[in-house]
């Protein structure tokens, strides 16, 4: 790496600091809901906590991995020193502020109104201007990735963009136009009733403009784990990648499909239609390709290196892989949790199968599953393969990492296979406390408590990753060695040229949400019924 | 390789993604839009654009403009609770209000302290007198005395009134906060009941705009404004949260919060 190390390295560290500090409060949160405790002394505390939580895993965790591993990539696949260093550390300083002040406002019980805010809640101004600085210094990163791909491709005109640098930039654009959502929401609708110059709030048209983020801020999440998954994992366990066009596709479908499908978070809510509800709910089906093709192509890049290994038969293979490697014990683990997760997804998103677990602990299953679990695993491995560029370190303990994913894994399945079956039985979600003593609810007691023993596992796994990562320079310096992305199966393969840019897929993007969206923000925006009387939180 | 060659319709990308996206949205919305609804009576009742229009979401009245039920008045209260209800007022209101609260002190007191079961009104957060003065003059409250008393009232002679009140020096002595020996049902309240904690409004957690201050008011008070609400005389609480709350308490359980509250009476009232 040239210029980026120490930024990188900025990223990643108060990412992972801060993840520790949320996993802490999510394994409190556990624990004084099960009957290993009692009832929690003031549930105002446990929304706190949740609030907490949730702002920091949501968006202090990936927006800090996506901006530091967008800039390492910048660097290491484009092979040329990051432009706009200054910047960069300028977007950095906004994030940490932002940060900061969301946090000392949730803190001092000013904003447990949880990180979707739920309008007409309305917590301090501090908290919302937190959080827009947060996005805010993501922007300039956005910008950064953009400006570095043009002046790489003038510099290479015709050349291939390389597939990590291809995801990295899609990552971008999509948070781009999904952020604006959410933001506009803050700026226009909240931070005027925040601020106590108007006393209601638009809470339908609120909730609209809050969920055109919320579901693609998930595939924003979800991106450096697929650049992992497809510029990484061959490489790490000796094959090769599938295929690059496919990679490529992903990505693409993924800018044009995450974005126009937020409502089916709406299925609930009077004020959207049912049409659109089902719209909505089509095209959330349609991002399941995206990622079925990346299972397919991973399968197959990992049955590349099975092969490579000598491993042979239909299913023969599978034995010649290379067990003992930390990333394939991490990508397994991934898929799994990625498998079970998009199951419960697909319940999630089904206009009418969603009436049976919505807003049940079923759904927090589901995004722990699929976000803290197959994505956030592959962060930690991100970091892994990073560690050594950044710091000049000897390679890190394999049998540690091990360790490592292995109690990620377990941790997250014992936290989240009781939410999924609690919630089965109607157990909603966002409760401060339960009462066990009352014979219905009884029988259910155990599954709580076998969720504070997964989230107490989930503690030890994220602790032991900051061990690995601070204790990186005590195993000595080694030289560095290049470091080098996964090579396609086919080399010198056609790159189309619709998939060596994105002006095609954006505008698709844009073209699909004004079509989805359009009408029913514009419809709740002209509706004067919609207004309705602000509940400040915290304020007496 | 040149970018702008991918927007051409001889592109194979450009040409098969754009028909596959438009063919899918046609698709889903023909399916959304016309199909699903025309199975629904409640949609398709009025023709294929009225099913189009409910399916989008276009607002409209269910029972029909003319029919009675629509402008009919709410049953609870027709009192928005709005956070400029909660601002009290200047100096001038606090004076008027003075004035007109000379008429109140034989029930609850020279000063809002209350010396018969009536409640007190010194300190009590302006938007709650202001908002029973307009159900009262409302009839959404009933009380032979304070309905005929409110009827003079203007809102400016409410707001005066609320300020004034609120200007009092708070009674609230004893304000309840969290500790493990409060009574269960302040404390965490009954949740598969649907019981939710006093003190997750009436302060201890969190003080909802509209709930009041209620520590040291009369027991017979409490007590009688509780049975009212569990028999459903008294409704004006706006989403029924009182009258969810009390519906499944029993009359133990009524006499143990309201003793609860109104031992905390402050040191130094008229009482």
């Amino acid at each position: 790496m040239f210029l980026a190390k120490r930024l990188v390295l900025a990223h990643l560290w108060v990412a992972f600091i801060a993840f520790l500090g949320a996993l802490v409060l999510g394994a409190w949160q556990m624990y004084v809901r099960s009957p290993l405790s009692a009832w929690v002394n003031n549930p105002e505390h446990y929304y706190r906590s949740v609030t907490a939580h949730g702002t920091v895993m949501a968006y202090v965790l990936p927006t800090l991995v996506a901006m530091g591993f967008g800039y390492a990539i910048c660097e290491l696949a484009l092979k040329k020193p990051l432009i706009g260093v200054r910047w960069a550390w300028g977007g950095f300083g906004m994030v940490v502020a932002g940060t900061a002040l969301a946090a000392v406002t949730m803190g001092m019980g000013r904003a447990s109104v949880l990180y979707t805010f739920y309008p007409p809640m309305i917590a301090s101004p501090f908290y919302y201007v937190g959080v827009v600085l947060v996005v805010v210094g993501s922007w300039v990163w956005v910008a950064l990735m953009s400006i570095n791909l043009r002046a790489w491709k003038k510099d290479n005109p015709g050349a291939s963009v390389p597939l990590a640098m291809y995801g990295n930039v899609a990552g971008a654009y999509l948070w781009a136009w999904t952020s604006v959502g959410a933001a506009s929401e803050v700026l226009v609708l909240i931070l005027p009733a925040s601020l106590g110059l108007t006393d209601t709030i638009n809470a339908g048209l609120a909730r609209v403009l809050f969920s055109w983020t919320l579901h693609a801020i998930v595939y924003f999440w979800l991106m450096p784990a697929y650049i992992v998954f497809y510029t990484i994992v061959p490489r790490a366990i000796g094959g090769r990648l599938y295929s690059d066009t496919m990679g490529r596709v992903a990505f693409a479908l993924f800018l044009v499909f995450s974005m126009p499908i937020g409502i089916h978070h709406l299925f609930a809510d009077p004020q959207v239609g049912a049409g659109f509800k089902f719209v909505h709910a089509a095209m959330t089906a349609m991002v399941s390709v995206p990622t079925l093709l990346t299972v397919f192509t991973i399968v197959a890049s990992v049955e590349i290196a099975a092969k490579l290994r000598g491993g042979t038969g239909l299913f023969g293979w599978v034995k010649a892989l290379p067990w003992g490697n930390p990333m394939m014990l991490a990508v397994t683990f991934s898929f799994v949790m990625l498998g079970f997760g998009g199951a419960g997804g697909i319940i999630n998103m089904s206009y009418q199968l969603n009436e049976t677990i919505h807003n049940t602990q079923w759904v927090t299953g589901h995004f722990h599953l699929i976000f803290a679990g197959a994505i956030v695993l592959m962060y930690f491995m991100l970091a892994y393969e990073l560690w050594p560029q950044l710091t000049g370190c000897a390679p890190l303990s394999p049998r540690l990492i091990k360790a490592q994913v292995w109690l990620w894994f377990v941790g997250m399945m014992v936290l989240t296979m009781p939410w999924h079956l609690v919630g089965l039985l109607g157990a909603p979600r966002r409760m401060a406390y339960y009462d066990y003593s009352h014979p219905d609810l009884q029988s259910q007691a155990w599954t709580v408590t076998m969720s504070a023993i997964g989230g107490f596992v989930l503690l030890v796994s994220g602790i032991l990753l900051i061990v690995i990562l601070a204790t990186a320079r005590r195993r000595g310096d080694a030289p560095v060695e290049p470091f080098t992305f996964s090579r396609p199966a086919h080399v010198g393969g056609h790159t189309p040229v619709a998939l060596n840019g994105f002006g095609l897929w954006v505008a698709m993007m844009i073209g699909l949400t004004v079509v989805n969206y359009g009408y029913p923000i514009a419809q709740l925006a002209s509706l004067k019924e919609a207004y309705v009387p602000v509940i400040p939180i915290g304020s007496r | 390789m040149r970018e702008d060659a991918v927007v051409s319709w001889s592109n194979l990308w450009f040409r098969w993604s754009v028909v596959a996206l438009v063919v899918l949205t046609v698709l889903s919305m023909l399916v959304g839009f016309v199909l699903l609804p025309s199975v629904h009576g409640d949609f398709s009742a009025q023709g294929l654009w009225a099913s189009i229009c409910r399916a989008a979401g276009v607002p409209s009245s269910w029972a029909g403009a003319s029919s009675p039920d629509a402008k009919r008045e709410p049953h609870a209260t027709s009192v928005v609770l709005e956070r400029s209800m909660a601002r009290g007022g200047g100096s001038d209101a606090v004076g008027r209000g003075a004035t007109l609260a000379l008429n109140c002190t034989m029930c609850h007191g020279a000063q809002g302290m209350s010396g018969t079961d009536a409640p007190n009104l010194s300190g009590q957060y302006p938007e709650v007198v202001l908002k029973q003065l307009r159900d009262y003059k409302a009839t959404r409250r009933g009380s032979p005395i304070m309905v005929a008393l409110a009827q003079t009232l203007s809102e400016r002679d409410m707001n005066d009134l609320a300020a004034y009140y609120a200007y009092l020096p708070k009674a609230r002595t004893a304000p309840t906060t969290y500790d493990e020996t409060l009574p269960a049902l302040v404390r965490v309240g009954a949740p598969l009941r649907n019981i939710a904690p006093c003190i997750s409004c009436h302060g201890g957690v969190d003080q909802k705009l509209g709930a009041p201050w209620i520590e040291g008011m009369p027991k017979r008070y409490l007590v009688a404004q509780l049975q009212a609400f569990r028999a459903g005389t008294r409704r004006n609480d706006s989403h029924a949260q009182m009258r969810n709350v009390v519906r499944s308490m029993t009359d133990a359980e009524i006499d143990e919060v309201t003793s609860f509250y109104a031992s905390k009476a402050s040191a130094g009232g008229e009482r």
